[in-house]
């Protein structure tokens, strides 16, 4: 099993075996988008194995997924250092879209997470209500198809609290400007005293362990069939965030964009690798800069 | 009134009866009348043995010791006992008269009177009563002492304003001024309240071997009726900008049992704390431990004041004022990390407000892959962790996350262990599965500096070591600047008591015997958070992986500052005093106006080897900003120490900038300050020092006299006084005593016989 590779110390102590690579300095630049398709390719294969033989929960059954998932919180050195957490919100017109790809994108990418860098991370996924007091325990919440939020008064407090007591969300997943006003309006309900502003590109958080030199439009796998790599009228991909008082980033919203589809189908023959390893180090550099920043 | 007593009843004071020696001048006559007595005392004996009468045996043998000891007293006074005294000449000796020109002669303690008043009535005029005995018998010179003893040829020289005294060093130069004359002693009129660091010290000797003795008039009262005292005050000397700090003062009193006094901290006029505080017993002294922030940088006069109450008879003594150099610069802390963990981001938030505290992280993402933040340049940590000592030593302070022991070298390890004992660092090791046992320190240098002891894990070690614990302060902590996570003491004490739990994986229960522990965790008596000072640093254990949970937790209000307080407070402790490559600083950091200044530096290289060939500038900034540069020499006592002195005649603060520099290069800079000010500690334990005092006087032969005693100065200075004397003797035979006791034992014969019936 893949999840057995990493070799684990009785303390719990995950030491990587991924390859050596030296990043000298601040500015760590990667050694090539080779690197990065070469080591997503090598995983592919074993991750479809391993997740065609693990069931799929059915998206609609919210408690069956949490107990499910408990078990993955215990370990016996404790809780992990890092859970790859989806937020769990309310929904409109589409039911339980916060649980789209769930939970193979979520298991993929940490497979590849745990391979990439040296963290003492859940191979598992996770998933926390936003208006549950335990949100709190797990700093980094990512959230998608956003386009459809609909957010209830105590979502709204949870996930302010959360996010300026020091929680980081990363948006995945939603398309064009009608998605983009419903999120919008959303989010001004969380946040309204902090703007949106469009990030650069020469923000550390793009620079946080690999180079990202270009804010790629990731299609969904069925786009991408069809060969195209947008939806409804969201034509180019945006990085934007919210920042606090402090100029820290709380909110890094990934628009016209779904690097959720490219960790769920990385190991698909079909799905190009340039859009997977794309996806995987700006998730990865997400993780990086939540925990250091 | 005994002495008084005494000499009505043996016609001299006791002094005369210490000098003198007993000795019998009878006359032919004399012993004619004495073997008159002694045969009257035989004829005596055998009557009363040979008469019966109605008398009993006791009855006699009674009678016969009255009339034998009246006719002993008889005896006494026919052998004409004299006692052979050594008397000065008059006018062949000198007498030293030294007078305490101090400003706490000015305390009217006695009758509303100040202490000097007692100087001029009895010393002022030639016709002083005093001066008047004194000068018949001694040729008097005088000289007034407070700070520095100079003569006087007249009183009113007198201005009682000096701001120290200093007794020995006064009796010194009165001795050697007056060593080629015929000196019959020295007279000291104070109160005794001598505040030369190191008191008398050796200076009695002299006087002792020369057969000097000192005569001293206490003046003053050895007990106020109604004080407060702000006894002692203790103050960092240099602190970060915006450092908590907390203070002890300890106030006595007398008088005021019971009642509430107010006692405020202000920073150059502006108040920033205030503490009501109750006074215990009388002479009780009362600690009062109280907080405050050093908000403005520079040199800054704190000044601690207990309010005065009504009553009081010297307030200048609720007043003390400290120096404390408020300095607004970054110390650097090193944060090497070996893993993403959530510690890292909620350390650096907690601390990035801190304009004094620069964190640089350095945290492993992956094998020899790192991640830097919060470095000064590209050059900073190149290839991670540093290996050489002048990389590690430039950063203050050093924190280690989890990350294994094996992951440095053998040397980058010592480099540690000697970050902390060489160069005085701080360093602070924190919880988590790589660090401490588990990460494999146990018998590496890093653990010899811990301050917790690591036990070695057991190679088939299988269970881990998991718990959540809460947190609680000990004795040390609940007052210790790190763990000061509110605004009282109280408070923070409550505030740890109610903080979410944390976890720890690190079973940590044996601090080191110098260690002191200031967070403990129950129910396995965990060590959460330890120091010790070790060598010229200090170390700290932190053994739990998730502190950030106090900024996290959901009971944990978004607006709550605790885990910031936390860190912020635990990293400045961590950093605060430990030195740079330069560094700066005066033993005293007041001195009187005039006083010459000394200043010392200690410099060292990258690694911090002490540099004794450096060239050293001290470029002294006066109160009016007139600037003098002086080159600071080698004091070849001390490696790496360098030394000057400067004379500082205006009073305010005086800036004292080192610079050194080897081969061009500079190494470092640094700034001390000094107060020149007029010393306050005249009025701090001004009551009359009379066991000083008499201390002075029986270690020279003297003796202690208080204003009214002093009378008898002049009498007994001419018997007790050394010099040119003559041999004089004074007759005892018609001492009153004597006579009272003759009648006494005639009367008491005579007494014994009508009671008994014998007449």
């Amino acid at each position: 099993m893949l999840a057995d590779s990493p070799s684990e110390t009785p303390g719990g102590a995950r030491l990587s075996s991924a390859p050596a690579s030296v990043y000298p300095g601040q500015h760590v630049r990667p050694s090539g988008i080779g690197l990065i398709a070469l080591l997503v390719a090598s995983l592919a294969g074993g991750a479809y194995a391993a997740l065609r033989a693990a069931p799929q929960e059915p998206e609609s059954d919210f408690r069956r997924l949490l107990e499910r998932q408990r078990p993955a919180l215990k370990h016996p050195g404790g809780p992990r250092e890092f859970y790859f957490t989806r937020g769990a919100y309310s929904s409109g017109w589409r039911w339980s879209s916060w649980a789209t790809d769930y939970p193979k994108a979520d298991r993929q990418f940490m497979l590849a997470v745990n391979s990439f860098i040296d963290i003492n991370a859940a191979e598992h996924e996770n998933v926390v209500r936003l208006n549950d007091p335990e949100i709190r325990r797990y700093p980094f919440l990512y959230a998608l198809e956003v386009g459809s939020m609909a957010l209830t008064a105590s979502e709204v407090k949870g996930l302010r609290d959360y996010l300026l007591a020091g929680g980081f969300l990363v948006i995945d997943d939603f398309w064009g400007s009608w998605e983009w006003a419903n999120f919008e309006r959303e989010i001004r309900r969380v946040l309204p005293e902090f703007p949106i502003q469009e990030m650069p590109l020469d923000h550390p958080i793009f620079n946080a362990v690999y180079r990202i030199d270009e804010i790629l439009q990731v299609p969904a796998i069925g786009n991408h069939w069809y060969g195209r790599t947008w939806e409804q009228d969201g034509y180019t991909a945006h990085a934007r965030g919210i920042f606090d008082h402090d100029g820290r980033l709380m909110v890094i919203i990934n628009w016209n964009t779904d690097l959720g589809d490219a960790w769920e189908w990385f190991e698909r023959p079909e799905y190009p690798l340039n859009y997977s390893s794309f996806a995987v180090r700006m998730g990865i550099n997400f993780i990086v800069y939540a925990m250091s920043h | 009134m005994v002495e008084s007593l005494f000499e009505f009843l043996f016609k001299y004071r006791p002094l005369i009866f210490e000098q003198g020696e007993l000795a019998f001048r009878a006359s032919w006559v004399g012993f004619l009348a004495l073997g008159a007595a002694a045969g009257a005392g035989y004829l005596t004996l055998r009557t009363y043995l040979a008469v019966r009468g109605n008398s009993q045996p006791l009855d006699r043998a009674v009678l016969t010791a009255i009339r034998i000891a009246a006719l002993a007293v008889l005896a006494f006074c026919l052998l004409r006992p004299v006692l052979v005294l050594s008397s000065v000449v008059p006018q062949e000796n000198f007498l030293g008269v030294l007078v305490d020109d101090s400003r706490s002669m000015q305390i009217a303690d006695r009758d509303e009177t100040p202490r000097y008043e007692f100087v001029r009535r009895e010393l002022g005029a030639p016709d002083s009563e005093l001066r008047a005995a004194l000068a018949d018998r001694f040729a008097l010179r005088f000289f007034r002492f407070a700070g520095e003893t100079d003569r006087m040829t007249a009183l009113d020289e007198l201005t009682f304003r000096g701001t120290r005294t200093h007794l020995g060093r006064a009796l010194e130069r009165a001795h050697d001024e007056l060593s080629g004359v015929p000196l019959s002693g020295l007279v000291v009129v104070s109160d005794g309240a001598d505040n030369l660091e190191g008191g008398l010290g050796e200076t009695l000797l002299p006087l002792q071997a020369a057969g000097v003795p000192v005569f001293t008039v206490g003046l003053g009262r050895e007990e106020f009726e109604r004080d407060i005292q702000l006894s002692r005050v203790a103050t960092p000397r240099r602190v970060l900008r915006g450092a908590a700090l907390a203070v002890e003062l300890v106030v006595t009193h007398r008088g005021y049992r019971g009642e509430t006094v107010a006692v405020q901290i202000e920073d150059e006029g502006r108040i920033v704390a205030t503490e009501d505080v109750e006074l215990p017993a009388d002479g009780e002294p009362r600690t009062v431990r109280m907080r405050f922030t050093a908000a403005e940088a520079g040199p800054r006069l704190f000044s601690f004041r207990v309010a005065p109450q009504p009553g009081e008879m010297v307030t200048q003594n609720n007043l003390r004022q400290a120096l404390i150099v408020v300095e607004d610069r970054s110390k650097r802390i090193l944060y090497f990390e070996g893993e993403p963990r959530w510690e890292v981001k909620f350390l650096l938030r907690g601390v990035a407000d801190d304009e004094n505290l620069h964190v640089t992280l350095l945290q492993r993402t992956a094998e020899n892959k790192f991640f830097r933040l919060g470095v000064e340049g590209p050059d900073e940590l190149p290839g991670g962790f540093p290996t050489t000592r002048a990389d590690l030593f430039k950063y203050s302070g050093l924190i280690l996350g989890s990350i294994e022991a094996n992951y440095f070298t053998p040397d980058q390890l010592r480099m540690i262990a000697d970050f902390v004992n060489r160069r005085g660092g701080g360093l602070l090791m924190l919880g988590s599965h790589r660090s401490f046992s588990q990460g494999g320190y146990a018998g590496t240098p890093v653990a010899d500096v811990l301050p917790v002891v690591l036990e070695p894990l057991a190679a088939d070690a299988e269970e881990s070591f998991f718990s959540e614990v809460r947190v609680a302060t000990t004795r040390a902590g609940a007052s210790h600047a790190a763990t000061q996570i509110a605004e009282t003491e109280e408070a923070s004490v409550e505030r740890w008591d109610t903080l979410p739990p944390v976890t720890v994986v690190n079973p940590i229960t044996e601090p080191k015997p110098g260690a002191t522990v200031l967070l403990t965790a129950q129910p396995d008596d965990l060590v959460v958070l330890a120091f010790q000072r070790y060598g010229a640093g200090k170390s700290l254990a932190l053994p739990i992986q998730d502190s950030w949970m106090w900024q996290m937790h959901a009971d944990i209000p978004v607006e709550d500052m605790t885990h910031e307080t936390f860190w912020r407070r635990l990293l400045r402790w961590v950093v605060d005093g430990v030195p740079d490559q330069v560094v700066a600083r005066v033993p005293q950091d007041r001195v009187e106006p005039d006083e010459t200044v000394t200043v010392l530096a200690d410099v060292v290289d990258p690694g911090f080897e002490e540099l004794n060939n450096s060239t050293v500038l001290a470029i002294v900034t006066d109160p009016a900003g007139n600037i003098t540069e002086r080159r600071m020499e080698w004091t070849a006592e001390q490696d790496g120490e360098y030394r000057m002195t400067f004379a500082a005649p205006d009073e305010g603060f005086y800036e004292v900038r080192v610079e050194a520099s080897t081969d061009g290069e500079l190494l470092g800079e640094d700034a001390a300050y000094v107060q020149v000010a007029p010393s306050d500690s005249e009025f701090y334990d001004s009551t009359m020092r009379a066991p000083l005092l008499q201390r002075v006087a029986e270690e020279t032969g003297g003796r202690f006299y208080t204003a009214d005693t002093a009378a008898a100065l002049a009498d007994d200075i001419q018997y007790a006084g050394s010099g040119v004397t003559v041999v004089e003797e004074r007759d005892l035979w018609d001492m009153p005593a004597l006579l009272l006791l003759l009648v006494t034992l005639v009367l008491g014969e005579w007494g014994y016989r009508r009671f008994r019936g014998l007449a």
